[in-house]
């Protein structure tokens, strides 16, 4: 190639990776060492023990249970936050009826995109601390609300309830996750041709037949993209937990909503078990990894072109 | 079954002559009016819950805790004056500002650089650092935290703007590299190429050529930067603890906290909205190039 | 053209993708030894040069009068307001030391990466959510033993040590194994509120035995109040009526087999018979409904609307409530009843703890002057001070001599007075943390009847024998 080449690249990479060995990856290279030790996190002090807090997280159950409801996270976060945010792009993108174009968005489509975005712009504290408000027994939204529409015999201490403490704190991730996806989606639907969407409505489609048979086929690589992105905010979940949830330190009650970054900051943190709580980090960093290529691997499907 | 057994006509170019008016199939009228209510009652949800944050904030903690839906008696304009003195939100806002703008200028240049170099060239070891950034994002970062204080406290960076800007810059990183060899890939070769040929270096080739085809991909990523890094607090937490260099998450953790022991909502609420109203402007100013920057693999 | 153009690498390299960083992630392994060497442990071999100024009476334990002093001050309910006085105090007595103030709320995230380092300040206010693990802490020999300003003279009275004027319990409190590490300077004890005016317009009297509790809460319950309610999200907070009767009934033998997990200590009778006496609030509906999801702030408000008569809380509960507590609410505390005729304390009896926890780190650059600021706290203008900013009780007895005294904090003083040296307390969930989360969510299922009685003991009892069983974690005897 021209020379000059590596010359750019040299300084076109080396500031950002340099950076980034840094400040990044320097840190969690010890973090993983220290995954091999008994650090507490309050002194120098430090034992090597080798595989020990491996072989203690095999055989605690809390670290269990929190894995348990993060696959529960897994499976439900990502299923309802897409299932959503394709129905509502489909919506915004694909439902309206008439002016010149056949194919368009519903009336007002402008203004739900940029309103559907707004949960993304809160930090996650702000989040937590309105859904402390909205699912509050006595005086909370959720419970006025049934309430105002006469369904009172609906209201529940929501958060109270091990059965339904994890079903709410995943809703709350999905109201959070929503808005950025439909935005997501519509971009890739604004990318299909009209010209097959009306084809399809002329050989006599319906909206379904169209949408399963068409738009989805052609989104699923997008559609792949966002279960990743949301598995990965499934595997969190931490800060939400610990704020919104009850329990000492959040994750109750009785640990209905434990997840691993809750078990893992409370032993780092409370329990003075740094060198335990980094082999928890170590377990999640390949769980997670582990579980994206899975799920790459299954959502496999053959490529279409068009 | 898939569409690849249908005989398909490759994309028309946005902009041609639109499409022929087409004899449309009304749907069933139930369908669309349950369709149509659904996209009410979510933005319903969404909006319910921050309006009712900002009507909060003009009412008395009593207020907030007897009446949660009923409007404040009379606006309570002091919430936000305490909110705004007492966490001396102005000076944290000023520091924001600056963290931000810088680590956000710095990401962006680093990011698109990087990016660039590993989306449209093949050279040792660009596949490792490739993956080296991708696996950055499956890390909890507060196991990092505590070494990461060593690392900024060896150079002398603790409580310094310009220490809480490289590392927001390092862990913006993985996401923006990310995102960015994404889109320049999808770039098209051609125009790179004719400037080559015209005698063009890399590096005029980067700045003057690829750098403002990729304009609608940077902006997005730097709208989920700018949001991600307004609104971090783990990092500022550990690597600023000078008062005077505390950023707006800070402050606003600092009236939670203080909420927990003097029941002051009102101010809090405040606060929320105060920190969330520069993200919403820019939001909105911005929105139309989020998709823009995600559909631009289209549009260009 | 496909559809791929969104973030299309994943896609295109989806196969390999992961398994490369998998690959990186483990070649990065091998590396850390060295790299984590050389930044955990940076400070450690620092040693301290310890520079203790001439002692004389004025400054008995030789603070020097010319090298700074850094102070971190937990800056939460009582602020930091408190202390600046304080350091005023002490600028007063040594105006050639430079003091360096901090008002920080997380003190653990702030502070933890200096104490690794060996650099942790002079003196530190460990206390709120996120303070650093006092147990921790002890384990790897961080903190300074208090026991040279505890037996300074103290700075109002000559002839009196600084330990002879703190209330009775607080030494106690903030030591491990005979050593005491934390100075707590704001004296906390547990009741149960009430309104003084609502009980006295319905013709209700304090109940003196939890028989008595019970068939008043019957009464309450028939005027369309509920009887109790609680802080739900933190179950915790019903700990304190449930331990401090369990405490009476068994008495400090009790006290010193939980602590000390000793085989079956949990299945004491006095301990079953209070858990089951607090079961019998949820079992016959005494407490208002949706209690078990209110936060703190939720179920207090909730209490001083009058939507319940009794919460459990510490004395903190007033300045907590101020803004929020309508006019004439008239707040008192009270012990808990006893839990039968055959108590081992007497009724007046209650449970203290200690907030506020000043600790010195071995490390401390100027540990002398760190004691003689921990001296200053105690004394008399600065406890005085400390009521009156933050209306709670101080540890330094009479405290408030003087200072103008609302209805919550002068039952909380008649409280303190009337239980004399009968101020208990327990130390197994600062000792065992995870015995503190046990006992947490165990009540939390009690308090919804999810579970019994006996599943209460019989969860904490697994909880202590698990701590017993554990070899890496350390020990404590009371």
């Amino acid at each position: 190639m021209r020379h000059g080449k590596y010359r750019f690249l040299a300084w076109s990479v080396l500031p950002g990776l340099a950076l980034y060995a840094v400040f990044v990856i320097s840190p969690y290279a010890q973090a993983f060492y220290l995954a091999l030790t008994d650090w507490r996190g309050v002194s120098a002090r430090q034992k090597f023990i080798g595989l020990d807090n491996f072989a203690r997280l095999a055989g605690d159950s809390l670290f269990w249970t929190a894995l348990r409801h993060n696959a529960v996270m897994l499976l439900v976060v990502p299923l309802a936050t897409i299932g959503i945010a394709l129905f509502l792009a489909s919506m915004l993108n694909l439902a309206g009826r008439g002016g010149r174009a056949a194919i368009q968005g519903v009336r007002g489509a402008k203004f739900y995109k940029i309103v559907y975005f707004f949960p993304q712009l809160l930090a996650v504290s702000i989040v937590a601390v309105l859904w402390q408000f909205v699912y509050t027994p006595n005086s909370g939204l959720l419970n006025g609300a049934l309430n105002a529409v006469g369904l009172g015999s609906l209201t529940r201490p929501w958060l109270a309830v091990p059965s339904l403490a994890l079903p709410a704190v995943m809703t709350v991730m999905v109201w959070g996750s929503v808005g950025f996806y439909v935005v997501l989606f519509s971009a890739a639907m604004q990318s299909i041709p009209r010209d097959v969407l009306e084809a399809a409505a002329m050989d006599g489609a319906n909206r379904f037949v169209t949408f399963r048979r068409i738009t989805l086929p052609l989104l699923w690589d997008t559609v792949q993209v966002a279960y990743v992105y949301l598995g990965i905010l499934a595997m969190d979940g931490f800060a939400l937990v610990q704020i919104l949830t009850v329990g000492l330190n959040g994750g109750g009650p009785d640990n209905a909503t434990e997840v691993l970054g809750l078990t893992l900051w409370r032993n780092a943190f409370v329990y003075g078990r740094f060198g335990y709580a980094s082999a928890m980090g170590v377990a999640m960093f390949f769980l997670t990894l582990a579980l994206a290529a899975l799920t790459l691997r299954f959502t496999r499907r053959e490529r279409i072109e068009y | 079954m898939t569409l690849t057994q249908q005989p398909v006509a490759r994309a028309s170019a946005p902009g041609m002559a639109s499409p022929p008016q087409l004899p449309r199939r009304r749907l069933p009228g139930l369908f669309n009016a349950f369709s149509h209510a659904f996209l009410v009652v979510w933005a319903a949800l969404v909006v319910l819950p921050l309006l009712w944050a900002v009507v909060s904030s003009f009412k008395t903690d009593a207020e907030i805790f007897d009446s949660p839906w009923r409007l404040p008696a009379t606006p309570r304009w002091e919430n936000w004056a305490r909110a705004w003195n007492q966490a001396d939100l102005g000076q944290f806002f000023l520091n924001s500002v600056i963290v931000v703008g810088c680590a956000l200028v710095l990401t962006m240049l680093l990011g698109s650089m990087l990016a660039y170099a590993l989306a449209r060239y093949d050279f040792p070891g660009s596949r490792v650092v490739y993956y080296l950034f991708v696996g950055g994002m499956a890390f909890p970062v507060f196991l990092a935290l505590v070494p990461l204080f060593f690392v900024v406290d060896q150079l002398g960076m603790i409580g310094t703007y310009q220490g809480l800007i490289l590392v927001y810059t390092a862990y913006a990183l993985p996401f923006t590299v990310f995102f960015l060899t994404g889109f320049f890939r999808s770039l098209p070769n051609e125009i790179a190429e004719a400037a080559f040929i015209d005698g063009a270096s890399h590096e005029v080739a980067f700045f003057r050529v690829m750098l403002p085809m990729a304009k609608p991909g940077l902006i997005s990523v730097a709208i989920f930067n700018f949001l991600g890094l307004w609104n971090q607090y783990l990092l500022p937490v550990v690597l600023n603890p000078n008062p005077d260099r505390q950023v707006l998450a800070q402050g606003l953790a600092a009236l939670a906290v203080n909420q927990g022991y003097r029941s002051d909502w009102s101010a809090m609420f405040a606060g929320v909205v105060i920190a969330m109203l520069p993200v919403l402007v820019v939001y909105v100013v911005f929105q139309r190039h989020i998709q823009a920057g995600l559909t631009a693999g289209a549009i260009r | 053209m496909t559809t791929s153009h969104l973030l299309p690498h994943v896609v295109q390299s989806r196969r390999t993708l992961m398994r490369r960083a998998i690959a990186a992630a483990l070649l990065a392994a091998p590396v850390t030894g060295s790299l984590a060497a050389c930044a955990i442990g940076a400070g450690d071999d620092k040693t301290t040069t310890v520079d203790r100024g001439s002692t004389s009476e004025a400054n008995p334990l030789g603070a020097p009068t010319d090298k700074p002093l850094e102070i971190v001050i937990f800056k939460g309910g009582y602020s930091d307001e408190y202390a600046k006085f304080d350091e005023e105090l002490f600028r007063q007595r040594f105006p050639g030391v430079k003091i360096n103030h901090q008002g920080i709320q997380k003190v653990g995230d702030v502070l933890r990466p200096r104490f690794v380092a060996g650099d942790p300040p002079d003196v530190i206010d460990n206390t709120g959510a996120g303070r650093l693990d006092i147990a921790s802490l002890i384990a790897d020999g961080q903190l300074r033993d208090l026991k040279e300003v505890l037996d300074s003279p103290s700075i109002d009275d000559k002839s009196k040590t600084v330990r002879d004027t703190l209330l009775p319990g607080v030494v106690a409190k903030g030591s491990v194994d005979g050593t005491c590490y934390q100075l707590n300077i704001a004296y906390t004890v547990y009741g149960l509120w009430y309104s003084k005016p609502l009980f006295e317009k319905n013709g209700w009297a304090y109940p003196k035995t939890w028989e008595e509790m019970l068939a008043l809460c019957a009464e309450i319950k028939k005027s369309g109040i509920s009887p109790w309610t609680y802080q739900g999200k933190y179950p915790e907070y019903m700990n304190d009526p449930l331990f401090s009767m369990a405490m009476k009934a068994g008495g400090p033998e009790l006290m010193a087999k939980l602590d000390n997990l000793e085989p079956n200590a949990w299945r004491d009778p006095a301990m079953v018979a209070a858990v089951e006496a607090i079961y019998q609030l949820v079992d016959r509906g005494f407490f208002l409904p949706g209690s078990e999801a209110l936060s703190h702030t939720e179920a207090q408000n909730a209490w001083c609307q009058g939507k319940a008569a009794f919460i459990p809380c510490g004395s903190w509960l007033e300045s907590e409530q101020k803004a929020v507590t309508p006019a004439g609410f008239d707040m008192v505390v009270a012990p808990m009843p006893a839990l039968s005729g055959s108590d081992k304390l007497p009724g007046t009896a209650i449970q203290g703890a200690a907030s506020e926890s000043f600790i010195v780190p071995t490390k401390a650059k100027n540990p002398y002057g760190a004691l003689e600021f921990l001296r200053t706290l105690v004394s008399k203008p600065a406890a005085k001070k400390f009521a009156e900013l933050a209306a709670t009780l101080p540890s330094t007895a009479g405290g408030t001599e003087g200072v103008a005294m609302t209805s919550g904090l002068a039952s909380v003083a008649a409280m303190v007075a009337a239980a004399g040296t009968n101020v208990v307390s327990l130390n197994f969930g600062e000792w065992y943390p995870t015995m503190g989360t046990a006992v947490s969510n165990a009540t939390g299922e009690l308090l919804t009847k999810r579970i019994k009685p006996g599943d209460w003991i019989n969860r904490m009892q697994k909880a202590a024998d698990d701590v017993a069983k554990d070899s890496t974690i350390a020990k404590h005897k009371r």
